[in-house]
């Protein structure tokens, strides 16, 4: 049996990187990053994925992280897309200069 | 006959719809001609009709009304002797009315309305005297009441009059209540509502139900018929124009009370508690209202109390057992009141609307066509000896007399001091009015009025001075009205006074009548205003009975709906949503802060719900 790396690690890992992800998403103002912050919490969920698939020795996780890939993928695309467009109309990326949707 | 009494109702029903619809469009003349053809072919057709089969009792159907399983009401008439002639009576009256409001109402701009409400107020008169189903009586009983609302208040823009008309209306309701009420105990005991089947099986009722329809139909007749303790508005129903007075008073309305209780007088008759009821209702409202005669000023509520006075008459001799008396009364008092208020009307006229009999005066001189038909109209008011309004006092008296039970004999004594009242209070308006003083009128302060009105007093006072031969107490064609009236239920022919109590209150009472018009020539023949000295106001506001109503039912009643208005709706239901709204609103305002706008702070709320959601999914985990 080849060296196997134990399931709490890879849980560990990807909470690590969620956490990262997420304070990302968080605190920093500009789109890009808040769009990038996002990206490593799908990657995140996608290493449990492919944790859980090793651990319980079935290809679904596996099947579900390229679903993840071709969303996040996908999601990029249309992202980068609305903030160069948005960049264009306002000439600001910074997230909070956004006030169209004030209550 | 069927044909015959379907038109009756249809001529005036017809003439007020034509003056609703297109009155307007018409030339004035056309619409006055439409609304007295409604109403004198009405009264040709109750000719023929009681030419025809008057002495019949007959039981017709129009056609049906609502129909529901077994149950059905009907447009129905039931044509007896007793409707027969009230429905003569009623047109002949209306017609002369009509006639004389084409004169009266010269100078009005708004005779349409005021021909329209006439005619529907005789249609509905007709409906009360004639309809058998007594959802129809019912029918015809509010459209009175509605049409005497129109007119009273028919000056509207003066704000007096208008609550008049309210106050009637009110007041008319009140009664209407328990009508409604019988209504439904009828319906409960007989399963029909027709009146001429309820008669026929009256007497499967118990006494204690009978006594309950009694007084139930008597606080209706109250109400109608202006007795105690519902008279206030009658009075008042003077701010309308005095031919609708006069309509209201002789014809259609007030009598429509009396009426109805000699219609079922089979049903009421089983109860002597109902009965003693009725009688004392009528004794005292006859004696309070000629108190409250006494000290008016105004020649038209002198008259105005003077009806209330004189319903009492008919609802006593209902009481005592013998409603041809009181029907009899009925008839001469229609003839003589709306004489007396058609007088009444062309003296105010010609006195420039003048009201008060203090500032008339010589009219006798001055009004000589007036003067003769208003004396036997107040004659026969106050029943001098042989006119109509004697006898048919007399009657009504002697019923109450010779009634077994002793309870009677002070209804008895009250009813004829108010006859001698009576005497008092019309030759003290009489007097004052028309005979010669320094002070009076002169021939230039009259104005002339159209020899119409005072033409058409001729054929009431013939009436009311001659229908003393409807129903003579002696001689070759003695009781005449009460033996026409035999068939119906009820009737007594004759009283059964023994000859020595019959002459001796015919006499003493006709001694005593005259006696007291001495007196009273020779107290009022000058202008006493003041004679009543203290007493002058009880008497002018009738025992303080609007004061007394006005602040022990009306005020209290206006408090406790300013309560319920003030602190119950607009402070208690009103406010608590308006601050329940007010809380939501600050709230959603506060929640509004948090849509800042910012994506930074959706996403961190998004983590925060999502870290909420997580830990309580943790804590809840069984591990």
């Amino acid at each position: 049996m080849a060296y196997v790396v134990p399931f709490s690690h890879v849980l560990v890992l990807a909470a690590i990187l969620f956490l990262l992800g997420a304070v990302c998403a968080l605190a920093r103002r500009n789109l890009i990053m808040i769009l990038i912050g996002v990206e490593v919490m799908l990657s995140a969920a996608g290493l449990v994925f492919i944790g859980a698939a090793m651990r319980w020795q079935q290809l679904d996780g596996q099947a579900f992280v390229i679903f993840i890939m071709a969303v996040a993928a996908s999601e990029v695309a249309i992202g980068l897309a609305l903030i160069l467009y948005s960049r264009r109309r306002t000439g600001t990326i910074n997230a909070d200069r956004y006030n169209l949707m004030k209550g | 006959m069927t044909v015959i009494l379907f038109i009756l109702l249809l001529f005036p029903l017809a003439g007020g719809v034509i003056n609703a619809v297109i009155g307007r469009l018409l030339p004035r003349r056309v619409s006055e001609v439409i609304a007295c053809l409604g109403v004198v072919g009405a009264f040709v057709m109750a000719a023929i009709a009681f030419g025809l089969g008057g002495w019949k009792s007959l039981h017709l159907i129009f056609f049906d009304w609502i129909k529901v399983g077994t149950f059905s009401a009907a447009f129905d008439v039931y044509y007896d002797p007793l409707a027969a002639v009230m429905i003569l009576m009623v047109t002949f009256v209306s017609s002369l009315i009509h006639i004389y409001s084409v004169a009266f109402m010269r100078e009005d701009t708004d005779y349409v309305r005021y021909f329209c409400y006439l005619n529907l107020f005789v249609f509905s008169m007709l409906v009360i005297a004639l309809a058998d189903s007594l959802l129809f009586v019912y029918l015809g009983w509010e459209g009175v009441g509605f049409c005497s609302y129109a007119l009273i208040g028919f000056w509207y823009t003066n704000l007096d009059y208008a609550l008049a008309g309210r106050k009637a209306f009110i007041l008319t309701r009140i009664g209407d209540v328990t009508f409604g009420i019988a209504l439904a105990l009828f319906f409960y005991f007989f399963h029909s509502f027709s009146l001429q089947y309820i008669n026929a099986h009256a007497t499967t009722l118990s006494v204690t139900m009978a006594t309950v329809f009694g007084l139930l139909l008597l606080w209706a007749a109250m109400g109608k018929s202006a007795q105690l303790p519902l008279t206030v508005w009658l009075p008042d129903a003077m701010a309308g124009p005095t031919p609708v007075s006069a309509l209201i008073h002789a014809a259609t309305m007030v009598t429509a009370g009396a009426y109805l209780l000699m219609r079922l007088f089979p049903v009421i008759h089983l109860s002597h508690m109902a009965m003693l009821v009725i009688a004392g209702t009528g004794a005292i409202t006859t004696l309070y209202a000629s108190f409250a005669a006494l000290a008016q000023v105004d020649i038209k509520k002198v008259l105005a109390y003077s009806t209330i006075s004189q319903v009492g008459y008919m609802i006593l001799g209902v009481g005592a057992g013998d409603f041809v008396g009181g029907f009899f009364h009925l008839l001469s008092h229609s003839f003589f009141k709306s004489l007396l208020f058609l007088g009444a009307g062309c003296i105010i006229q010609a006195c420039d609307e003048e009201h008060n009999i203090f500032k008339m005066g010589n009219l006798r001189r001055l009004l000589p066509h007036v003067y003769y038909p208003f004396l036997i109209g107040c004659l026969s008011l106050a029943a001098f000896p042989m006119i109509g309004g004697f006898l048919s006092k007399d009657r009504v008296l002697e019923a109450t007399f010779i009634h077994p039970a002793p309870i009677y004999k002070a209804f008895w004594a009250i009813a004829f001091l108010a006859a001698l009242l009576t005497v008092v209070y019309t030759f003290r308006m009489f007097f004052t009015a028309f005979l010669d003083r320094p002070d009076g009128r002169t021939a230039d302060e009259i104005k002339p009025i159209p020899r119409l009105m005072t033409v058409i007093l001729w054929p009431l006072a013939i009436l009311a001075f001659c229908d003393g031969l409807l129903n003579l107490p002696f001689g070759p064609i003695s009781n005449g009205l009460a033996k026409f009236l035999a068939a119906v239920p009820g009737a007594r022919v004759d009283l059964g006074a023994p000859a020595a109590v019959s002459w001796g209150l015919g006499l003493g009472d006709a001694a005593l009548v005259l006696v007291v018009l001495t007196l009273t020539y020779f107290v009022f023949r000058r202008p006493r205003p003041d004679f009543w000295g203290s007493l002058n106001e009880t008497l002018f506001t009738a025992f303080y009975l609007d004061w007394l109503y006005l602040n022990l039912i009306a005020r209290p009643y206006e408090r406790f709906a300013a309560v319920l208005w003030r602190d119950v709706d607009e402070r208690g239901i009103n406010a608590g949503f308006e601050n329940t709204a007010g809380g939501f609103k600050v709230l959603s305002s506060l929640m509004g802060l948090w849509t800042n706008g910012k994506l930074s702070t959706y996403l961190l709320m998004l983590l925060l719900g999502l870290t909420a959601m997580l830990t309580v999914l943790i804590l809840s985990w069984h591990w």
